[in-house]
């Protein structure tokens, strides 16, 4: 499987050094573009991969031939859709550990993990990795009146890192040869359902240069997605499918245990 | 080997599960009891959301007693019109009790209110059920014999609406079966649970029913009253688990029968306190966990992009 990955990623070198003559190219693709939850979903792991082409050494004759291979810097971004999460914080009340202080957060991604040749400040500057939204520190999570939210959003933030949803790193982004670069992308078990976009950043000498996104959809597939689909969008029905089962299984049973016995 | 359980949106193990049920199976075919009120705070401790878990044993209790029903019916031991007061009754609480459901989970709170309610009910049972039978075994060992006091008036011979239940030899008012009913409806609703440990005693010592139609007459009100739960769950908050409620059951069906066998060779008091220490342990755990400050004071839920 990784084999066959690597000679695609080369594959897709070739082609891309085939292209017209720009300063560089920058070509990404995913091991897969769709993610399944089936009902032996346990989590998934995906391959980021991609080719990186230089035609500044051989087109323009300048000084940067000194540095390369040492100038070039690679973040990787995969994101689902936004979303709207509710915070909630407890309290003791009486005695009891209740529920008691809430925010809600919208247009925040149930999934992000981001990764890097190098940690994002060594390479690239802090008003760009906010105005990108690069790095968990530097996502825009404000509650309903655009304010910060202070331990709340660090509360979300661990609480998603712990269910393996949200990810941060650098050095997780490997590059081989200074052409081939390569990210492993793990999907826990409770990955949200809903469209993706995996970006890859080219960086050179603290400017994104290159830019290029993929779509990736995470979404139920089987008997999984028929009977959510079926709850969620015929809530009547479904109520008596769930009874009617319930009634059939727990006769058939009976009836089968009776005969045993 | 995992499974990913489409409504809960979790992968668990299927194994897990299987003796999950068939441990609380073992144990209802054991105490003759229905299982609800062990089964949910055990899917609540093994990490199943509580809306999740109380909405998807609602939908397994159904399964649990229809073939009680059908069994304890051809027998001769449901009181029919009984039921359908009761189940009247219990329809009336399920529908409010969804909505408080439905309500709490909005505000955030129905975590919550599992958790109390559990801490109550499982609680005063449990504490009355330990009490009582170490009380009729310490009598056993003095020697003395329970004599059967004869039935006395109450105030619940003076409540109006009277109405004739042949099968039950009585002639008493419908408020206080509807009550009863409409009790064990909110429960159902709210807990999970068939409501039978409240149903049962109720029926024995405030309707003062013959014991022979109290057990089917309230499998048969916990059949309709759990589906009408099931039913109202979808609806309002779409937390059935489907897959989750034939898991459980298959392997309940099968631990109940092996209870069932087990049970018979104790004692009716052993077998009594056991469950008391049972019911008081889940109690304990629940209560623990909502006095002692949890290692997360934060909670995230999706809340979806088309909702307010």
């Amino acid at each position: 499987m990784k084999l066959r990955n690597i000679l695609i990623s080369l594959g897709l070198f070739i082609c891309a050094s085939t292209l017209p003559a720009r300063a560089e190219t920058l070509v990404t693709d995913l091991s897969q573009h769709v993610i399944e939850i089936t009902s032996q979903f346990s989590g998934s792991e995906l391959l980021l991969f991609g080719a990186l082409e230089r035609h500044a050494m051989e087109s323009v004759q300048s000084d940067e031939i000194a540095v390369q291979g040492l100038d070039y810097d690679i973040i990787v971004v995969v994101q689902s859709d936004p979303t709207n999460l509710m915070i909630r914080k407890k309290q003791r009340v009486a005695g009891i550990w209740i529920n008691n202080e809430n925010q809600m957060v919208r247009g925040v991604p149930g999934y992000y993990v981001v990764g890097s040749t190098r940690p994002l400040n060594d390479f690239l500057s802090k008003a760009d990795q906010i105005e990108l939204g690069l790095g968990l520190e530097n996502l825009k999570i404000v509650n309903e009146n655009d304010e910060e939210i202070g331990e709340f959003k660090e509360a979300l933030i661990r609480n998603m890192k712990a269910r393996g949803l949200y990810k941060e790193g650098s050095g997780n982004v490997t590059v081989k040869d200074e052409i081939l670069f390569r990210a492993n992308l793990e999907f826990p078990s409770n990955t949200p359902v809903g469209d993706y976009k995996a970006d890859v950043y080219l960086v050179r000498d603290g400017n994104i240069i290159i830019n290029h996104s993929t779509d990736l959809l995470v979404d139920k597939r089987g008997i999984e997605r028929v009977i959510y689909n079926f709850a969620h969008e015929y809530p009547p029905y479904y109520g008596i499918m769930a009874v009617f089962v319930a009634l059939s299984v727990g006769l058939f049973s009976g009836f089968v245990a009776k005969k045993i016995s | 080997m995992q499974i990913y359980l489409p409504i809960a949106e979790l992968s668990m193990n299927i194994f897990v599960l299987l003796a999950m049920g068939g441990g609380v199976g073992f144990l209802s075919g054991m105490f003759g009891v229905g299982g609800g009120f062990l089964m949910t705070p055990l899917l609540i401790f093994a990490g199943v959301p509580p809306a999740i878990a109380v909405a998807t044993e609602a939908n397994q209790i159904t399964a649990a007693s229809v073939s009680g029903a059908v069994a304890h019916w051809r027998r001769g031991g449901v009181d029919f019109k009984m039921g359908s007061v009761l189940i009247g009754g219990g329809i009336v609480g399920t529908y409010f009790g969804a909505m408080i459901f439905t309500y709490l989970r909005e505000i955030g709170q129905v975590d919550l209110m599992i958790s109390m309610a559990y801490v109550v009910f499982l609680g005063s049972i449990g504490g009355l059920m330990f009490v009582e039978s170490v009380r009729s075994i310490l009598k056993a060992r003095r020697g003395e014999v329970s004599k059967s006091v004869r039935r006395q008036r109450t105030w619940i011979d003076a409540l109006p609406f009277k109405m004739r239940f042949r099968k039950s030899k009585m002639y008493i008012s419908v408020i206080m079966p509807i009550a009863i009913g409409g009790l064990v409806g909110v429960l159902a609703a709210i807990m999970g649970v068939g409501g039978g440990f409240i149903m049962v005693p109720a029926m024995i010592y405030l309707l003062h029913m013959p014991t022979n139609v109290v057990i089917g007459t309230s499998l048969f009100q916990i059949t309709f009253v759990t589906a009408a739960a099931t039913y109202l769950h979808s609806i309002n908050t779409q937390t059935v688990d489907v897959v989750l409620a034939v898991i459980l059951l298959t392997a309940a069906v099968i631990g109940a029968q092996i209870g069932a066998v087990v049970g018979a060779k104790l004692k009716g008091e052993q077998l009594r306190i056991l469950l008391a220490g049972m019911v008081l342990l889940v109690c304990a755990k629940m209560a623990f966990d909502l006095v002692v400050e949890p290692a997360e004071l934060f909670t995230i839920s999706a809340i979806g992009v088309e909702g307010h």
